[in-house]
C-alpha cells in the first residue's frame, strides 16, 4: 500500500512538519519592519506640522514677512498629514478584513 | 482634551490677528469717512506694538508648553485691550502728515494703503485659520 | 466690523449732500431774484461736516452738521440801467465762484470714491470671515 504522506503506521507522522511556507516570523536583525516605517513617517509628519505652526506664528508676530513660504510650508504639512491619514485608514481596513478570516 | 483642540497648533495666534485686523478695519474706515471734516485727526493703533506683544506671548507659550498647544496670554496695553473672545482698540491720533487749512491732517494715499494692507493681513490670517480648523476636523472625522 | 458699513455709508450720504449744495451754487450763480420774484441775490451755501452720526447714535462716521450761508460780500457789477441797481449804479450778483465750486466738487467726488473702496473692502472682509466656518 502506498503511503505517500506517510501518515499510516508511523506514530511520529503526526509530528511531521507541514510543507515549508515562507516564514513570517520576527524580522531579521538590521531590517526595517512596517511598524518602524510607519513610526518614521509619523515623526516626519509631526515635524512638518510643528515647523508649519512655528512659521505661522512667526509670520503673525512680524518675525518673518514671506507669506508665500509660510503658505507652501502649511500646504505641504497638510498634504503629508492627509496622506498619512489615508494610509492609516487603509491599514485599519486591511486589519478588519484579516480579523474576519475564519481559521 | 477640548483645550487641546481649541488651543492647538497656531490657532490662538491666528485668532488674535484676525480679531485685531477686524477691529482696525473700522478705525481706518472712520479715517476715510472723515476726510474732509475740519479739525479731524487720523486715529490709529500701533501695529508694531501689537505684533511685539504677540511675539512675546508666542515665546512664552512655546517655553511653557513645548511644541504643543496651550493658551496664548496677552497683556493689556493702553491702546489694545484683550478679553477672552475679542480685542478692543483705543486709538490715538498718530498723524504724521501736515495740517491742512481746515486743521485736518488727511493723507489719502497712506490711508488707502493702510486699508489694503490691513485687509490682506486679515485675509491671510483668516485663510490660515480656516485651514488649521479644517485639518483638525479632518483628523476628528478620520475622513479626508 | 459691522459698524464699518454704517461709517462708510454715513460718509457717502454726507458727501452727496455736499455735492448737491455745490450743484445748487453753480446753478444759481447768476440768480438775483428769489422765489417771489423779489430782488434778493442768491448767496453761496456751504456744508459744515461733523464727526459721528447723531441721527443713528454713532460716534464714528460723518454727518452734515449744518448748511451755512456764506456771508462774504456779493459780487458787484456796474449796471446803471438795471432796475435793480443801487444808488451808485451797482447790481449785486451771487458770491459764487465757479472755479472754487468745481474744485470742491472734485474733492467731494474723490472722497466719495474713497468711501466706496472702503465699503468694498468691508464686504470682502466679511465674506472671508464667513469662510472660516464653511
Amino acid at each position: 500500500m502506498t503511503d505517500p504522506v506517510g501518515l499510516i503506521g508511523n506514530s511520529s507522522a503526526l509530528n511531521r512538519e507541514l510543507p515549508q511556507m515562507p516564514s513570517l516570523g520576527p524580522p531579521k536583525a538590521g531590517g526595517a519592519s512596517f511598524s518602524d516605517m510607519l513610526q518614521e513617517q509619523l515623526d516626519t509628519v509631526n515635524q512638518l506640522q510643528r515647523d508649519a505652526k512655528e512659521a505661522i506664528e512667526d509670520l503673525m508676530s512680524g518675525r518673518r514677512v514671506d507669506v508665500e513660504s509660510v503658505m507652501i510650508a502649511t500646504a505641504k504639512a497638510d498634504t503629508a498629514f492627509r496622506l498619512l491619514l489615508q494610509v492609516r485608514n487603509k491599514v485599519m481596513a486591511a486589519y478588519d478584513e484579516l480579523k474576519q478570516i475564519r481559521v | 482634551m477640548i483645550d487641546g483642540v481649541t488651543n492647538a497648533d497656531a490657532i490662538p495666534v491666528l485668532e488674535r490677528m484676525v480679531q485685531f485686523a477686524g477691529q482696525r478695519h473700522r478705525l481706518i474706515v472712520n479715517n476715510i469717512a472723515n476726510f474732509s471734516t475740519p479739525g479731524y485727526r487720523a486715529m490709529d493703533v500701533s501695529v508694531d506694538a501689537f505684533q511685539a506683544q504677540l511675539s512675546e506671548a508666542v515665546d512664552a507659550r512655546r517655553k511653557h508648553h513645548g511644541a504643543s498647544g496651550g493658551e496664548l496670554e496677552l497683556r493689556d496695553s493702553p491702546m489694545i485691550k484683550y478679553d477672552s473672545i475679542g480685542i478692543t482698540l483705543h486709538p490715538k491720533p498718530i498723524g504724521q502728515n501736515i495740517l491742512f487749512h481746515d486743521r485736518n491732517d488727511r493723507d489719502l494715499e497712506r490711508t488707502m494703503q493702510d486699508l489694503a494692507e490691513n485687509f490682506m493681513t486679515f485675509r491671510v490670517a483668516a485663510d490660515l485659520l480656516r485651514s488649521r480648523m479644517a485639518l483638525l476636523n479632518t483628523a476628528i472625522r478620520e475622513r479626508i | 466690523m459691522y459698524g464699518a458699513f454704517d461709517i462708510s455709508t454715513s460718509a457717502l450720504v454726507a458727501q452727496r449732500i455736499r455735492l448737491d449744495v455745490i450743484a445748487a451754487n453753480i446753478a444759481n450763480q447768476r440768480t438775483i431774484l428769489n422765489e417771489n420774484d423779489e430782488y434778493e441775490p442768491y448767496r453761496r451755501r456751504f456744508v459744515v461736516f461733523g464727526e459721528g452720526d447723531p441721527a443713528r447714535g454713532q460716534t464714528a462716521g460723518l454727518h452734515v452738521a449744518s448748511i451755512e450761508i456764506d456771508d462774504s460780500p456779493l459780487n458787484q457789477k456796474y449796471e446803471p440801467g438795471s432796475p435793480f441797481a443801487d444808488a451808485d449804479g451797482y447790481v449785486s450778483y451771487p458770491n459764487v465762484n465757479p472755479v472754487i465750486e468745481t474744485m470742491n466738487a472734485m474733492d467731494a467726488a474723490r472722497a466719495y470714491e474713497a468711501n466706496i473702496t472702503a465699503i468694498e473692502a468691508t464686504k470682502s472682509m466679511l465674506s472671508v470671515a464667513l469662510q472660516i466656518i464653511a
